[in-house]
């Protein structure tokens, strides 16, 4: 089940990163977000990470094991979101 | 006596939104390309133009084997302004029009799409252009290589900067693919002197070059300080 947030958080990826052939539907929330899954690359990890300190107030060390472990995939996301979030 | 022919001009793709030469096979005016030869998430991040090129340069260069010579003289101006607006206002950059913003940009990710490793060159020449492209083609031509691609691009100036230029500048790109092999249906390239009454100054851009290509214009002049090029087209 999708969580609202997670719904947010799909709407975010694909209008931050222009992914113009993907719909919300097609990202699996369990799948991997980078190189497999959902196939996003090392720029577009910047360019989340910039979307989400300007929506809400996250800032993240940009090679840090606690990143890669959110960065994982749209549950461990959201779950980032929840706790961190100051926006 | 003839000029021996400088290189030929083998076959040739353009493309300019909302021109009206629609019959020209050779030619799209499609508002969005498709930039179909790219894999989609190579493509998304590619303006209209850099769709286009990928485009031509799939049905010119089908092997994607040819070496690469790009031109263009401002570049992405848009995106370019958009960053600059941002670092006065001490916005974060985005890092994928970062990454883009390089002159090299769009024969990159071309390069990338299609596995195409040769070498790539990217020009700005002040709005000789097309003369630098012709002289880096020879070079390579010369040095053996059977065939070069040259592409030649602009997209129109932002409006900010609009006054100025006395010309606008047309969004069109262009691409040949040239040799030194004479065929039946090749165009040959020729050089020639100047004459007295080459004073003019002469900076052709892209549109103007597909004006020659279809014909809606005879000769294509491009003049550099010493030496002039005209093209001619075969019979």
């Amino acid at each position: 089940m999708t969580s609202e947030l997670e719904h947010e958080l799909k709407h975010l990826i694909i209008d931050t990163l222009e992914l113009e052939d993907v719909t919300p539907e097609d990202i699996d929330p369990d799948e991997p977000l980078f190189v497999e899954g959902l196939g996003l690359d090392s720029i577009d990890a910047l360019e989340l990470g910039l979307a989400l300190q300007k929506r809400y107030g996250i800032k993240l060390e940009a090679d840090s094991d606690e990143t890669r472990h959110y960065f994982r995939n749209l549950r461990t996301l959201a779950a980032l979101v929840e706790e961190r979030r100051t926006a | 006596m003839t000029t021996p022919a400088m290189m030929y001009v083998h076959d040739w793709r353009a493309w300019q939104p909302g021109r009206r030469d629609t019959s020209q096979p050779r030619l799209s005016v499609a508002e969005k390309p498709a930039g179909g030869h790219v894999p989609a998430m190579l493509r998304r991040r590619l303006t209209g133009i850099g769709r286009a090129l990928c485009d031509m340069l799939a049905e010119l260069d089908v092997d994607a084997d040819c070496p690469l010579l790009y031109a263009s003289r401002h570049g992405d101006g848009e995106r370019t302004l958009e960053m600059l607006n941002a670092l006065a206002e001490e916005a974060p950059l985005s890092p994928a029009r970062f990454g883009l913003s390089v002159h090299n940009a769009i024969p990159g990710v071309y390069s990338i799409g299609r596995g195409n490793r040769r070498t790539q060159q990217a020009i700005a020449a002040s709005g000789d252009e097309f003369a630098a492209l012709l002289v880096e083609a020879r070079g390579y031509l010369a040095q053996g290589e059977p065939a070069v691609i040259i592409a030649f691009a602009e997209q129109a100036i932002p409006a900010r900067f609009t006054a100025h230029f006395t010309t606008p500048i047309e969004t069109a790109a262009v691409a040949l693919r040239v040799s030194l092999t004479p065929t039946q249906d090749a165009w040959a390239l020729t050089p020639r002197p100047l004459t007295s009454d080459d004073t003019a100054e002469s900076h052709p851009q892209p549109s103007d070059l597909i004006d020659w290509l279809c014909g809606t214009r005879d000769e294509l002049h491009c003049h550099r300080p010493r030496q002039a090029w005209s093209l001619v087209r075969g019979e």
